[in-house]
């Protein structure tokens, strides 16, 4: 009987089982890495949605300020600013004038940029005018 | 143990069952109705959304913007969204100007799309999305868009024209290069989640927009803002019925300043007129009276019919022919070509005409460019009206000599005025500058030799004397050039057939400095309300034309080609001289 019941005795497969435990585990950490990266992706999708609309934004509240500007700035505004007397025009005599590069506005990039005291290119343009 | 073991195999076989049905179930929705729920996936979740294509801008030659657009938002809803109509529509109310109760209705929808409100500003858009985060509400969404804005107003309006509600072209240069201007819109596929955000993983085909072209003309804003100036002067003091005034590079036919009364602000083109929109130096057509001497007199002289030292017997100011009589307001009798044009003879000019055959003359017409279309890239161009030989009467030769009969456009009369100004040469006017950056510029195109350079340089000669002391027109002189010019007094045509007395369309038409021209001209005033004794080309379109040049000249810095210093004043002096 003794013999017996040592040979019905099962032996735990050691070996196995840590194999199966650790295939399990990295099929595990694998989904949950997955999920995680998944988790990641959409995280930076909506980061990413979010600085496309804070861009959208800035570009858009730019070039309402610079159709502000313009406005502000064309003729017709000045003239009519000129004729209700909140601006007015000085006689300047021309020894008094300083020829300046002309500040070239409406550029593609959008930029003002301010006149220069460039009086080589200034007399070119007028030379050229 | 029998029993239990069936129980057993009964239950295997029941849970073998569900798996299949499951199993089956599972391929049915999966495999088989795949396309299917994949479509109605896409309906609920997939979206094309449109990215809008700026359009470009439109600049004068200098770069002054004369039309920019000025972002904008639509307020779009997905009712579907949507869970608390009331209190999205008073979280929303105070950014859209809007009442409670009518967004309240608008929202209380199913409808995935509803457009709530169409322009609000940018930034109080962006208000409203930050107030509804932060209430926690879903439900709207923004739409990109932009509105047209002309900053100069009413300045230059004829020729820029204007954009419907959709951005679309509908007069002027955004009507006539609506194309280039638009661009053309690009689409995202996107997916959105429950709440209505994008799933931006899940981007799908993507193109992005061809933004419009920046056009720029050949306007001068600074020339321009000159001519309306003078313009709106003289029609506040004579109240025409109409006005019209272009300035133009001979050389090159670049119209650098173009002006049309009355006018219209583009910003609000629908609370204008119909006749406010008219751009009359291309869709008007009018008897253009002694300005067209200067066809005849060229034709002769280019023909040889007569030369500089022929002289004209000019019947004392009356000639009676084909049972009419024809008159001069300057009685003479013998005169050469130069006098004809200087004191604008119509007898002189009436006897030049009949000189010529019909077809020949007739020739000369048409080759300064009337009677068709000069092809300025402007909407509603006529081309005037100039009956061939077949169709004239006994009169009508004679009568085109001095500008009846015939009717032309303020462009097609400015382009004849050039082509005598540069030597002979028709040319196209030209408008665009170029259509984008980095686009190579129009080059300057001449129609076709129209008369022999030396015939253009007799004729220009002959013109200054018009701008003489004993000329027709003295008050357009301008101090320190020598300017060439000729005047026009046309009595307006009755729609009931003949003339209406004492209702005229003057006229002047010139250039200078007449040597090496710089500008041509053209002024018209039609049916100014001030007496007929008043009413002529020379008192009322010359001061118009001398004061536009004038500042011209000093605004482009044209160098004077003479010392002389007769201030206008002095010119009125003498002219008041008996």
């Amino acid at each position: 009987m003794k013999g017996n019941r040592r040979r019905a005795t099962n032996a735990i497969e050691v070996h196995f089982l840590t194999r199966t435990i650790f295939f399990g585990f990295l099929i595990g950490f694998a989904a949950l890495f997955f999920v995680y990266i998944k988790n990641q992706q959409h995280s930076v999708g909506n980061e990413s949605r979010q600085v496309e609309a804070e861009l959208h934004e800035y570009t858009a509240r730019n070039e309402a300020l610079m159709a502000n500007i313009t406005k502000m700035t064309s003729r017709g505004y000045l003239q009519r600013k000129l004729d209700e007397g909140y601006i007015r025009l000085s006689a300047v005599r021309d020894s008094s004038l300083e020829s300046t590069n002309p500040a070239v506005i409406a550029q593609p990039d959008g930029l003002l940029r301010t006149a220069s005291r460039d009086t080589a290119e200034a007399s070119r343009r007028v030379l050229s005018r | 143990m029998k029993g239990i073991t069936g129980r057993i195999g009964v239950i295997c076989a029941l849970l073998v069952l569900i798996f299949t049905a499951f199993a089956w179930r599972l391929i049915y929705l999966q495999v088989l109705q795949h396309d299917y729920f994949s479509k109605l996936a896409a309906e609920k979740h997939e979206s094309r959304k449109v990215i809008p294509a700026k359009r470009g801008r439109i600049l004068d030659r200098n770069g002054e913007e004369l039309a920019v657009n000025f972002p904008v938002r639509t307020i779009t809803a997905d009712g579907t969204h949507i869970q608390d109509p009331a209190a999205l529509a008073l979280l929303a109310a105070p950014y859209l100007d809007m009442k409670v109760e009518d967004l309240k209705a608008k929202f209380s929808t199913k409808r995935p799309y509803v457009v709530i409100k169409k322009g609000v500003a940018e930034e109080k858009a962006q208000a409203m999305v930050r107030a509804m985060d932060k209430a926690r509400l879903h439900g709207l969404s923004l739409e990109e868009g932009a509105i047209r804005s002309y900053p100069n107003g009413e300045m230059l309006c004829h020729v820029l024209g204007f954009v419907d509600a959709s951005g679309h072209g509908i007069d002027g240069i955004e009507k006539s290069l609506d194309e280039e201007l638009a661009g053309q819109d690009g689409f995202r596929w996107i997916e959105h989640d429950r709440k209505g955000l994008e799933v931006v993983t899940y981007r799908g085909q993507e193109q992005l927009p061809e933004q419009g072209a920046d056009v720029r003309l050949t306007i001068d804003m600074g020339l321009q803002a000159i001519v309306e100036d003078e313009l709106e002067k003289k029609c506040r003091e004579v109240h025409p019925a109409g006005a019209a005034a272009i300035f133009a590079d001979p050389n090159t036919g670049e119209i650098l300043a173009m002006a049309s009364r009355p006018d219209f602000d583009p910003n609000k083109f629908n609370e204008s007129q119909a006749e406010q929109r008219r751009n009359r130096v291309v869709t008007d057509m009018y008897e253009p009276g002694s300005v067209f001497k200067i066809v005849v007199a060229s034709a002769a002289l280019n023909e040889g019919i007569v030369n500089e030292r022929t002289r004209i017997y000019c019947e004392d100011g009356l000639f009676h022919y084909g049972g009419k009589t024809i008159k001069d307001h300057h009685k003479a009798g013998e005169m050469n070509l130069g006098e004809i044009l200087q004191y604008s003879s119509n007898i002189g000019s009436a006897k030049m005409s009949l000189m010529m055959k019909d077809q020949v003359y007739y020739d000369y017409v048409r080759a300064f460019g009337f009677g068709e279309k000069s092809g300025i890239p402007l909407q509603g161009e006529i081309s005037g009206m100039v009956n061939p030989p077949r169709r004239w009467d006994g009169l009508t030769k004679t009568r085109m000599a001095f500008g009846q009969s015939v009717a032309v456009t303020p462009i097609q009369m400015i382009m004849a005025m050039a082509s005598v100004a540069n030597g002979g040469v028709l040319m196209k006017p030209r408008l665009i500058l170029n259509r984008g950056e980095g686009s190579v510029a129009e080059p300057a195109t001449s129609v076709r030799q129209v008369v022999k350079p030396e015939t253009a340089k007799f004729i220009a000669a002959a013109l200054q004397k018009v701008v003489s002391m004993q000329g027709t027109a003295p008050q357009a002189q301008i101090p320190g050039f020598n300017v060439a010019g000729k005047t026009g007094t046309a009595q307006k045509i009755s729609p009931r057939g003949g003339y209406m007395e004492g209702r005229y369309t003057v006229s002047f038409a010139g250039f200078f400095p007449s040597d090496h021209p710089r500008l041509v001209g053209l002024v018209i005033v039609d049916d100014a309300k001030i007496g007929s004794e008043a009413n002529y080309g020379g008192l009322v379109a010359a001061p118009v034309f001398r004061e536009i040049g004038e500042r011209a000249a000093s605004y482009l810095g044209i160098a004077r080609e003479n010392s002389a210093t007769t201030t206008i004043a002095q010119l009125s002096e003498k002219a008041d001289t008996p």
